[in-house]
């Protein structure tokens, strides 16, 4: 069966028709086209799907796309308007060599988002436990726990009336 | 040179930041199908029956497919590893299974239909009847005759034996001062990249070609193994390998899902995607470890191993096509790793049971053989009363003994054991250790140290196979406007190496190293090669890039000679200026050299080299030997990269909870191209190996059903759990590889298993604990202290 589904997405208005078996990330994906969300586990253990719904994060394989309807979603899509305009947290995933294969950055990106928004400084103990929902499998976590301390830092040092869409989307909730 | 050694960002860092990354599974083609897979729920039956119809009445289902079909059109899949090869029993494994089932997962039929939820509603509702067979479970148990047998045809469960054979050991027994002897457990675990398999599949019957993209690590055998599982021409086959969300072995192909796609796009003539579940992942995406390995060992007094006898017993689940099962050969022939043994016996059985087949996974079996030798020198220290760095460094290969022939066959090519030890102890503060104990102990908290060897030889190269051959290749294009354009054989998973082969390439030809594209993982784009496995990206994909540039720059040279009137050995090339040694005011700009060939081909500069700036090389590995050598040998591995661990570790003995408190590790693997990208694989490799020595393990019952098959039951290591690791390079230099390198991808994931087993017994060393098995999960590191305590420790 289908259902119609009114969504916004990275500040966009979709309407689309959606299997009632489908999941959030399967709509961004595969209806959307908007791949950047990705799937690692179906069970909401791994976190590659994580997207914010209404400003906050969860783990878009564990809600069904039917259920998104009427919400407000960010996806990794939302955060640089290009290749060069990235957003500070993606910025500092790329100078630090926080990433290799990639697979589990997006949603790694935004779970960073919610934790510097959460904790504007947080300590490395905090960092680790923010993104622990968050699985990757080729890093050791280092350099992303490194890029996310340097994110922080780039965040703080700009004056309030500019720091990033970041904070913008997540107190939209 | 200007960009090897420097540390260079991944090329493709701010694609995937962006989340910009083409992945399998972001594939999207016009009027594509879906397949779901229908697997068998018994470790070992009989296929009696299968009932299809409720499947094929379901809405939009295109097609139904069954183990019958496979069996009457298909080949059965070409091994990526050749049984005959190495003396080992071999199965014809099909796409589907058409009668007999052999683990947990087995696939028996497929469905494909409009979408993914009707196809998986499809296999569902399909009706198989079974007929249970009795199941061989336990691997010292499958090697006892009567034992249930996984391959009746075979007489007995053991595909391949070995027994390697030097010196006296019966002699080096009975003239010890002292013996040890125990056995050594590795649980069943594997890599579990983020992302999971997946395939697309699309053939136009037109141009009679399939197109595939697949996350593989490897789409130049995969085109083979495709095309000869379905009988088809490779030239008709296009893999292309989008970006892979971690490899890590288990990518390596082949798997019943790839022929089993390609022949039902190619029947429908439609796309077709197959995305793997996590669940399936873990059911049949490739396991490996499961070993046991009996040993005793022969000392003097003063601490020195004269003989050792080890027994390797590895359950390698399934017979397959998969190269897994050669895991359980390298750890026999690594054994005994950085230590000069003259007496020695290496003994192993690889069994076979009703469990997941194994594939490739890091480590290769060579965790297993250093873990072991970890294990006897502590032994030997605890037993001698003998510092245990002391102990290794008297049985440490010297550096100038290399080339040093293993009991195997195997010639490590060179090392500094001694160094990279010296130095770990350093970093760990090792003669201090001691106090903080004592301070600690006073503060009621428990704290060991733990050292963990290891020996990873890399670029496995091994007689008549298609996937391990153990060469590459490489093209290097300078297009007319002095753009490079690098076309590898070997791929990348999100390793890192196309940043450095882009470096190699620039340092080679002067470039400068924006104007350096590298392409990867296309069958009709790149030269034929064998992909990435066994960390041989740059010391195999590398050198042939580097042979590809050179003859390019050599070309470019003449030319350059010619504007510039001078000798070409006189000229040298960085940043993108051909300028005369000693005077870099005299220069011409490579581009202006590029242009030149290509535009005036019939001019003064270029007229006497031939047209074109392309070169396509291949690289072959001087350190193998297929042929036997002067000592009668083989040797499958060229290089020989090892390092060092050293750990401290918290244990709290009343809930047997470990805390990693500090981790060093010193690691030599030859020249580092990229020590950034070097530093990021180790701290990725040590993750993984703490989660193999404390969380990982794929549990089976014995009835043969995984008990572990989703993240919530197999625990990989969040960020939480693990500290920050001090990682340093030592560089002793391959003295075989043009370039020096030995390979980094397998390091850092064997230093944890030793090292945090010894460092648990030290932490608690009035309880004489011994750790010979691993994980060292809370339960049981509570056990082991509970059973000590009783023993009165």
């Amino acid at each position: 069966m289908k259902v119609p589904v009114k969504v916004t997405v990275n500040k966009k208005n979709y309407n689309v028709e959606v299997d009632t078996r489908m999941i959030l990330a399967d709509m961004l994906r595969d209806e959307l086209r908007l791949t950047g969300t990705h799937i690692g586990c179906g069970t909401g253990s791994c976190g590659a799907c994580t997207v914010m719904l209404n400003g906050h994060t969860v783990k878009s394989c564990c809600i069904l796309a039917a259920d998104a309807d009427g919400q407000e979603i960010t996806t990794i899509e939302g955060l640089s308007t290009g290749a060069q305009h990235l957003h500070p947290i993606q910025e500092a995933f790329v100078e630090n060599q926080g990433l290799q294969c990639g697979y589990c950055t997006p949603g790694m990106v935004l779970s960073t988002l919610q934790l510097l928004t959460d904790k504007p400084n947080p300590t490395e103990d905090e960092i680790r436990h923010g993104i622990a929902g968050n699985l990757c499998r080729c890093t050791g976590y280092q350099f992303i726990v490194k890029s996310i301390q340097e994110a922080a830092k780039t965040i703080n040092s700009k004056p309030a009336a500019s720091k990033p869409a970041a904070a913008a989307v997540a107190s939209r909730g | 040179m200007k960009y090897i050694g420097e540390e260079i960002l991944g090329l493709p860092n701010r694609q995937l930041a962006a989340g910009k990354g083409q992945f399998v599974g972001d594939v999207q083609l016009d009027g594509m199908l879906y397949m779901a897979v229908v697997r068998s729920p018994y470790a070992h039956a009989r296929i009696r029956g299968i009932n299809t119809k409720p499947a094929e009445e379901v809405p939009g289902v295109q097609y139904v497919m069954t183990g019958k079909e496979a069996f009457e059109r298909m080949n059965s899949i070409t091994e990526s590893y050749d049984t005959a090869a190495m003396g080992a029993k071999s199965v014809k494994w099909y796409a589907l299974c058409p009668e007999r089932v052999r683990f947990v997962g087995e696939a028996v039929a497929a469905v494909v239909a409009e979408d993914k939820y009707n196809a998986r509603k499809a296999a569902d509702l399909i009706e198989v009847d079974y007929e249970e067979l009795p199941v061989a479970h336990d691997p010292e148990e499958a090697m006892k005759p009567g034992a249930p047998l996984v391959e009746p045809d075979w007489g007995d469960n053991i595909m391949v034996t070995r027994d390697f054979l030097r010196g006296d050991p019966d002699k080096a027994f009975a003239e010890a001062d002292g013996t040890i002897s125990g056995v050594v457990k590795a649980q069943r675990y594997t890599g579990a990249a983020i992302e999971p398999r997946g395939y697309v599949a699309d053939y136009d019957p037109f141009k009679d070609m399939l197109t595939f993209w697949a996350s593989t690590q490897n789409p130049h055998p995969m085109r083979v193994f495709l095309a000869e599982t379905l009988g088809i021409p490779e030239t008709s086959i296009r893999v292309i390998q989008p970006n892979v969300g971690g490899g890590f072995g288990l990518k390596i192909p082949t798997f019943q899902e790839e022929p089993l796609l390609a022949y039902l796009a190619r029947k429908l003539a439609r796309p077709i995607k197959w995305i793997e579940e996590r669940t399936e992942n873990f059911l049949v995406g490739g396991h490996a470890r499961e070993e046991r390995l009996y040993y005793e060992a022969a000392y003097t007094k003063d601490g020195r191993v004269t003989g050792l006898r080890a027994k390797v017993i590895a359950d390698v689940g399934a017979p397959s096509a998969l190269v897994g099962w050669g895991m359980s050969f390298v750890t026999a022939y690594c054994i005994p790793t950085v230590y000069k043994i003259e007496n020695c016996r290496v003994q192993l059985f690889t069994v076979v049971t009703n469990k997941c087949p194994w594939n490739a996974y890091r480590g290769y079996g060579k965790e297993a053989a250093s873990f072991l030798m970890d294990r006897v020198m502590d032994g030997v220290a605890q037993a001698t009363g003998i510092d245990r760095a002391e102990v290794r460094l008297k049985n440490f290969i010297q550096p100038d003994e290399f080339p040093f022939p293993q009991v195997s066959g195997a010639m490590i090519d060179s090392g500094n054991y001694q160094a990279t030890l010296s130095r770990v102890l350093e970093m760990i503060d090792y003669k201090s250790f001691p106090k903080m104990q004592e301070e600690a102990r006073k503060q009621g908290r428990f704290i060991g140290l733990g050292i963990g060897q290891e020996l990873t030889p890399e670029g496995c190269s091994m007689p008549r196979s298609t996937m391990l051959s153990g060469y590459d290749g490489c093209t290097v294009r300078v297009n007319p406007s002095g753009q490079v354009t690098v076309l590898t054989g070997v791929t990348s998973p999100g390793s890192g190496n196309e940043t450095g082969i882009a470096q190699i390439v620039a340092d080679t030809l002067g470039a400068d190293i924006k104007t350096i594209k590298v392409l990867q993982g296309d069958t009709d784009t790149c030269p034929y090669g064998l992909g990435n496995y066994s960390s041989r990206s740059i010391i195999m994909g590398g050198a042939a890039a580097q042979v590809s540039a050179t003859e390019i720059r050599e070309k470019m040279f003449k030319v350059a000679s010619k504007m510039l009137e001078v000798a070409p050995a006189d000229l040298d090339s960085e940043d993108g200026k051909i300028s005369v040694k000693g005077a870099p005011t005299r220069f011409v700009l490579f581009k202006d050299v590029a242009s030149t060939v290509y535009r005036d081909c019939y001019g003064k500069y270029a007229c006497d080299v031939e047209p074109g700036l392309e070169a396509t090389r291949y690289f072959r590995h001087p350190n193998v030997y297929h042929q036997p050598e002067i000592q009668g040998r083989f040797s499958a591995y060229p290089s020989w990269p090892n390092g060092v661990a050293a750990c401290i570790a918290e244990v709290d003995p009343e809930t047997g909870f470990i805390k990693i408190i500090r981790y060093c590790a010193v690691h030599d693997a030859g020249r580092i191209v990229n020590p950034l990208m070097a530093q990021a694989n180790l701290h990725g490799g040590i993750v993984q190996g703490f989660g193999g020595a404390m969380y990982e393990n794929l549990v089976y019952d014995e009835a043969g059903q995984l008990k572990t098959a989703t993240f919530m039951d197999y625990t990989i290591p969040t960020a939480a759990d693990v500290p920050s690791l001090d990682v340093e390079h030592m560089e002793t230099l391959s003295p075989f590889n043009p370039l020096g390198c030995k390979g980094v991808g397998e390091s850092g994931v064997t230093g944890p298993l030793g090292a945090l087993c010894s460092a648990v017994e030290n932490a608690l060393p009035h309880l004489k604990l011994n750790f010979n098995e691993t994980p060292l999960t809370p339960n049981r590191v509570w056990q082991e202290i509970q059973r000590a305590q009783q023993r009165g420790n």
